[in-house]
């Protein structure tokens, strides 16, 4: 009996222990995923709040978006309070451009087809007068849906972040900045991959955000993407994609697994694809017939050195040579 | 299918293009450093040329990607345009097979350069510039056409009225180098450039940009039949040489290599190639065979031969009207069994084969013929008539 007594009572000591490291290793691995969100503001209001003199406190105007995410050193990730903020927007040649791209390359005189002409970063773009190229209003899920009277922003009806049902930009984003964002499940805005959701009504884009906005990414660290990206673009680019899921392709598909055939297995950050599942961390390994190929997949979402915001200079990609950047990468076979 | 394989490598064992190419003519003896020197250098010369004179042609595209594909078919918000054409392609083409290969038909050019790749058209206005295939031009709508002058093929011309809205000598089930050939040719089904209801491409694939898919882009460098793109003119299963210039210019000692086999053993002739749909013009067992072609050396012929050597004519090839063909001719060419493309000796052994008298796609003649067949018999040549260009005793 003592026997008996004596092995539980061992026995709740190391179950206590266990418990102990158990608990150790899930605040652990909370924090880590928190950290790695780090989309959360910190720190004083006023470091956001009162950039502009004479406006109400509380009343942010669009240009905050701009001028918050803004730098006008190379880096890409500044410190502000106390919070990390990646910069889209360098007024001299970014160091390390983001998993977006650097407006830098749209407004610095580059050329318009460098990127999204968001306003106050560039002009509306003169071939386009503000009609996202493919748009088809039925792909649209927001309910006042894109105006081609009024130019592109950054959020709302007229952008890409936040609640496109609103079509004031600061107001489609209220809240989002403070709001918790994890897990990136697409139920929130706040908590869609960063701030994509499009409405109330539909899921949000999915993914893993990684902690530096890929500025230092490598095959073993970067975003990871799912294929809820696409339907994004897609709300503005609709026509750009189609119903068929096999070829012969009257347009570059996207959603589509990479054929088995094709020799992309290892990761290449010039080159992402979606995955299927599980989103909780970076992975280099690329899987044909499995891994999908996605609109970023080519392009970049804010602006790129390279016409109609490739990842490469599409003019140097050539067949039938040496080359294996570019559109190569995935089509090992050309 | 193994078999069929088999085949198809073993006929092409023993091909050794160009070896002899590369071998520069004998020099005269030269005695000081400087005519060594000259000499060497003469001889560079001399061999590059040849070498690159005898190039064949390579079908493998090259150059910028953006050349031939469009990804959205979009540019600067509008719909592309090729030529006349609206897209959106297939393959994310910019014009498709017929916008590419015909992009100017009322152009001089009858081979376009775009980047690094040279394309071959297939419908223009360049006089005296038809390549080996003819030109659509003949049969295309909207240029007064003359469909008894071509294959009237989808996208270019309207398909014709029964019966000819299928191959004339058409059989079921024919074996063709990807398994059996269809079961029937519905009469809704008009000829198109490729897959089943087409020449090229894999013929077992009824869409037409699936069943060449791929081949522009593979290495084409050996034309050993066994893919699409390593097939002579993307014919799949066929073996050749193909002419740089697509034949233009080409001259009796540099032209296309078209394969024969007057064994029928093989699946990888150019007349075979035709035969998948005129099997009944074909003597190969496999296709209209002997029934409805006749036998050699010993019958008479119920339909003019294709795949039949010189050697195996009735009466012997000696003292036979065919010894006197000696010299390629490029109005009614000949097949060989290991074609190089620089032949210029007919023998006994040269091949007849169907584009011996027809082009492929069309020409200035009813039946696609090579020559105009209604020439009064006296006044042929064997410029005007390629008939007497075999059959050198028939003239008179």
């Amino acid at each position: 009996m003592s026997t008996v007594f004596a092995f539980t009572q061992r026995n709740i000591v190391m179950n206590k222990e266990k418990m102990i490291v158990l608990l150790l290793i899930c605040t652990g691995t909370v924090f880590l995923i928190i950290n790695t969100a780090a989309a959360v503001v910190k720190g004083d209001c006023e470091v956001c709040h009162v950039l502009f003199p004479g406006v109400p406190q509380y009343e942010l105007p669009y240009t905050l978006c701009i001028e918050c995410h803004s730098n006008a050193d190379p880096d890409t990730v500044k410190i502000f309070g106390r919070s990390k903020v990646p910069v889209v927007y360098n007024s001299v040649k970014p160091s390390r451009h983001l998993a977006g791209g650097n407006f830098y390359y749209l407004a610095r005189g580059f050329g318009e087809r460098k990127g999204h002409n968001v306003a106050g970063v560039s002009p509306s773009d003169t071939k386009f007068n503000n009609n996202p190229p493919g748009y088809v209003r039925t792909n649209d899920p927001s309910t006042i849906g894109y105006s081609d009277t009024k130019t592109l922003k950054c959020s709302g009806s007229n952008g890409c972040h936040g609640n496109r049902n609103i079509e004031d930009p600061v107001k489609a984003i209220m809240g989002t900045h403070h709001a918790v964002d994890q897990p990136v499940d697409g139920t929130t805005t706040a908590r869609s991959y960063r701030y994509l959701k499009n409405t109330g009504t539909v899921k949000g884009v999915t993914g893993f955000e990684e902690e530096e906005w890929n500025r230092n990414s490598t095959p073993q660290k970067h975003n990871e993407y799912s294929s809820s990206i696409d339907q994004f673009c897609e709300s503005c680019h609709g026509g750009f994609h189609r119903e068929e899921k096999s070829g012969p392709w009257f347009r570059h598909p996207t959603g589509v697994t990479l054929p088995k055939e094709y020799e992309y297995t290892e990761y290449n950050t010039n080159a992402p694809v979606a995955r299927a599942s599980s989103f909780e961390f970076s992975k280099s390994e690329i899987v044909p017939g499995v891994d999908s190929v996605i609109c970023l997949s080519c392009h970049m979402a804010h602006a790129s050195p390279y016409e109609s915001m490739l990842r490469w200079d599409y003019d140097a990609i050539v067949t039938g040579e040496e080359g294996k950047d570019g559109c190569l990468i995935c089509h090992t076979g050309k | 299918m193994m078999k069929k394989l088999s085949i198809l490598f073993a006929t092409n064992k023993n091909r050794n293009r160009h070896v002899s190419l590369l071998t520069p003519p004998p020099l005269p003896p030269v005695s000081t450093l400087g005519g060594i020197f000259f000499s060497a250098v003469l001889t560079a010369i001399i061999a590059c040329s040849l070498f690159f004179s005898a190039t064949p042609s390579e079908a493998r595209a090259k150059g910028k990607c953006r050349d031939c594909h469009t990804m959205h078919n979009s540019y600067e918000g509008r719909p592309m345009t090729y030529g006349n054409r609206t897209g959106p392609f297939p393959m994310l083409t910019k014009g498709g097979c017929v916008g590419c290969h015909g992009q100017n038909p009322d152009g001089a050019e009858n081979i376009i350069t775009l980047g690094k790749t040279r394309i071959p058209q297939i419908i223009h206005r360049r006089d005296k510039g038809d390549l080996a295939s003819g030109n659509y031009s003949y049969v295309a709508d909207g240029y007064s056409p003359d469909y008894t002058k071509g294959h009237n093929v989808k996208g270019i011309s309207m398909q014709e009225k029964h019966p000819m809205d299928q191959p004339p000598g058409f059989l079921a089930g024919v074996v063709i180098p990807e398994g059996e050939g269809p079961a029937y040719w519905p009469a809704q089904n008009q000829l198109d450039c490729s897959g089943t209801w087409g020449c090229h491409g894999n013929r077992k694939e009824e869409n037409s940009y699936k069943a060449v898919h791929g081949a522009h882009h593979t290495d084409d460098s050996a034309l050993d039949g066994i893919s699409v793109g390593k097939s002579y003119r993307f014919l799949s299963g066929i073996t050749g040489i193909e002419h740089k210039d697509w034949e233009y210019l080409a001259s009796p000692d540099r032209h296309n290599g078209y394969k024969g086999d007057p064994g029928h053993n093989s699946l990888n002739t150019i007349s075979y190639l035709c035969g998948e749909c005129h099997a009944r013009f074909h003597p190969n067992a496999n296709l209209g065979g002997s029934k409805e072609v006749g036998h050699a050396y010993n019958s008479a012929w119920r339909k003019h031969p294709a795949d039949i050597a010189f050697s195996t004519v009735h009466g012997g090839y000696a003292g036979s009207e065919y010894q006197e063909y000696v010299l390629y001719s490029l109005v009614a060419p000949v097949a060989y069994f290991d074609p190089k493309g620089t032949e210029k000796a007919v023998d006994a052994n040269s091949i007849v084969m169907c584009l011996s008298c027809h082009r492929a796609h069309a020409t200035r003649y009813p039946d696609i013929l090579r020559w105009e067949y209604n020439n009064d018999p006296l006044k042929m040549t064997s410029s005007s008539n390629g008939c007497i260009v075999c059959h050198t005793r028939k003239k008179q």
